[in-house]
């Protein structure tokens, strides 16, 4: 029965190829949406995951989360440094940090942080060491930097149309290079955040509040000002207990989940501060992408019922067209039910060739939107597959079965005669 | 040995006032030979349709060794068949994609009957009718060479009855009389009783009776005019 089949759609290639390329091409509308949604999902929140509380100035909680997650370059409110003394010396944190962001090196954000950060969001180094000394940075996975490199920063993102100027008595040497996290911070270069404040002439002997206002906007990088240089061989500083510039976001570690609420409601209201977890806020993301999802996948089932309905129609002027044959198999002696299964399994043979492609066919373009992702953002949304794929593989597979069932009872039902006379 | 004895059998179709077909009594011995002739639309197509169980009478007996089959459902009638009668047709019915030895063993495979010694056979009934390459394609075969591979493969399951519908119509005189002459040895040789349909005057000279169809009855019969 089943070489038989084969025959017959190795006779009936051309039509047989079109039916298999609809279907998967149905199929890997759905597969691609499905897919991409989760990769992004999954990406960002693997991006989230070390980010347990972020505290910043009040503003727009989404801006303070893709910010510091994804580093998205974007003029930040500045939170008074004092706030991270105080959450430095709270004993419900396990630490805080700083992230000071402003400038770029061709593209990657450099980013001013602490030891603190870096060995606590991170898994460790592939090469090299912490930086140790003002003038040291360390490079993420997916920045293209070696141990030993040196590189002037640029103020501002380094993207198209912001031209930065360089500081070029400035000198960062690259001494570690970090194990990749599959997140935005892979693309980043870290260096001790009290090489950002001197860069840009903070943290010394002015006054420290009014610098903050005027460098409110300085992620944005237009405005000309004054600058100072670093100390490169001048020791780390991490002990926040004296007056600081302000800051775009600082990082918290609390040591526990009910440290994190509480700390959340401290710092959520008032005093001039802004608390967020950003799983929350990516998750409330989420549900607005979500219904673009919904929107998409709605599509791409129409699309499969439509090709549904199409193939149907198909395939009962297909077994019509066949009587001749399927008279001359009963005539023969095939009985009713070989007949009934030679016409399923093709059909069900063609739909599952084409769930299988399509299948693949959405993984690829799944996996090529990630790449192009991974491309322009420096990480990696994660194509996989889950159990419940393999579900609707399945209830897809069911659906064409029942369907299949349509003709092939079709042919079941034919008398013999009848056909043989057509 | 495959008897056949018919008796008051009638069929009409939907819209027709008269029964297409009528035959009050009509008998033929095991291993007979029997050719039945007549103008188009005489009875023929219904005659084979009804004596190999692919239709069914309105009313009547078709009796196959003691077997009434017109009291059969279709299922039975397709198993009944698929046993006892080898079926011949003018167009061949034969699946392009698949060789002569394919096409052979098909009905027996998809009736899940095929064993071993289905294939030797199919071998060695393909030598028998004249065809030295059972690999090859049938879309590839001459349309003599099919109707020997559809003759091999009425034969395959060792049918007691051989039926033929018009086997020569749709084939050059040479290769009409080639098929003509296998289907009446390999009849004798295997003992079938051997029932066929045409119009071809020299294939229905070999045959020991012919009956004569018109407007559904039989209006002669070779072996009542010996009698009488």
């Amino acid at each position: 029965m089943i070489a038989f089949a084969l025959a017959d759609l190795r006779r009936l290639w051309a039509a047989s190829l079109t039916i298999v390329l609809l279907i998967a091409l149905a199929t890997a509308l759905g597969v691609t949406v499905t897919l991409q949604e989760r990769a992004l999902r999954l990406g960002s929140a693997r991006a989230a995951d070390k980010f347990d509380l972020i505290v910043g100035a009040p503003g727009s909680e989404t801006q303070l989360t893709l910010s510091s997650v994804f580093l998205e370059p974007a003029p930040l409110p500045l939170v008074a440094g004092a706030t991270l003394t105080k959450l430095a010396a709270d004993p419900r944190v396990a630490w805080a940090a700083p992230i000071g962001f402003g400038d770029s090196y061709r593209g990657n954000p450099i980013v001013g942080t602490t030891t603190a950060l870096i060995a606590g969001t991170t898994g460790g180094f592939t090469t090299g060491r912490m930086f140790a000394l003002e003038g040291e940075a360390v490079a993420g996975a997916a920045v293209n930097l070696e141990v030993g490199a040196e590189l002037h920063p640029m103020h501002g993102s380094g993207a198209a149309g912001d031209d930065g100027e360089v500081h070029a008595e400035t000198t960062y040497t690259v001494v570690g290079k970090l194990q990749p996290t599959g997140t935005a911070w892979d693309k980043a270069i870290l260096v001790p955040i009290q090489a950002v404040w001197h860069i840009h002439g903070l943290g010394e002997d002015h006054d420290h509040a009014e610098e903050g206002e005027e460098h409110e906007d300085e992620a944005g990088g237009e405005e000309h000002h004054h600058h100072g240089a670093i100390d490169a061989d001048a020791p780390l500083d991490e002990h926040f207990d004296r007056d600081l510039p302000g800051l775009p976001a600082i990082l918290v570690k609390p040591k526990s989940i009910a440290d994190a609420y509480k700390l959340r409601q401290e710092y959520r209201t008032g005093g001039g501060t802004l608390a967020v977890f950003p799983a929350e806020v990516l998750t409330r993301l989420y549900a607005t992408l979500g219904d673009a999802r919904t929107v998409l996948m709605l599509i791409a089932y129409g699309a499969q019922g439509l090709l549904a309905a199409a193939l149907l129609l198909i395939t009962v002027i297909h077994v019509t067209q066949r009587r001749r044959q399927i008279g001359a198999l009963r005539a023969f002696g095939a009985p009713r039910l070989a007949v009934f299964g030679i016409v399923w399994i093709e059909l069900l043979g063609l739909v599952a060739i084409g769930l299988a492609a399509g299948f693949a066919v959405g993984y690829a373009t799944a996996e090529g939107l990630s790449a192009a992702f991974a491309a322009r953002n420096g990480f990696r949304l994660p194509v996989e597959f889950t159990l419940g794929d393999a579900g609707l593989a399945a209830a897809l597979l069911l659906v064409a079965g029942l369907i299949a069932a349509i003709p092939a009872a079709l042919a079941y039902r034919l008398p013999p005669v009848e056909a043989l006379r057509s | 040995m495959m008897t056949l004895e018919i008796s008051d059998l009638a069929i009409s179709f939907p819209g027709l006032a008269s029964p297409v077909l009528t035959i009050d009594h009509l008998a033929l011995e095991a291993g007979g030979r029997l050719a039945v002739t007549g103008a188009s639309g005489s009875g023929k197509s219904t005659f084979v349709n009804l004596v190999s169980g692919l239709g069914r009478p309105d009313r009547g007996r078709v009796v196959w060794r003691g077997v009434d089959i017109a009291r059969f459902s279709e299922s039975q009638r397709d198993r009944w068949r698929g046993q006892n009668v080898g079926l011949v047709m003018q167009d061949f019915h034969l699946f392009a994609g698949l060789t002569a030895l394919d096409n052979v063993l098909l009905p027996a495979r998809l009736a899940g009957a095929y064993n071993g010694e289905h294939k030797r056979r199919a071998h060695d009934l393909l030598s028998r009718v004249g065809l030295a390459r059972p690999d090859q394609r049938i879309e590839t075969m001459s349309r003599g060479e099919m109707q020997r591979v559809a003759v091999a493969r009425a034969l395959l399951r060792r049918p007691g009855i051989l039926i033929a519908d018009e086997p020569t119509a749709s084939l050059d005189p040479e290769a009409g009389s080639a098929v003509g002459s296998l289907l009446t040895e390999l009849a004798d040789s295997e003992g079938a009783t051997l029932l066929v349909v045409s119009h071809d005057e020299r294939l229905t000279e070999r045959l020991g009776r012919r009956v004569r169809l018109s407007a559904g009855r039989i209006v002669a019969d070779s072996a009542l005019e010996v009698r009488s």
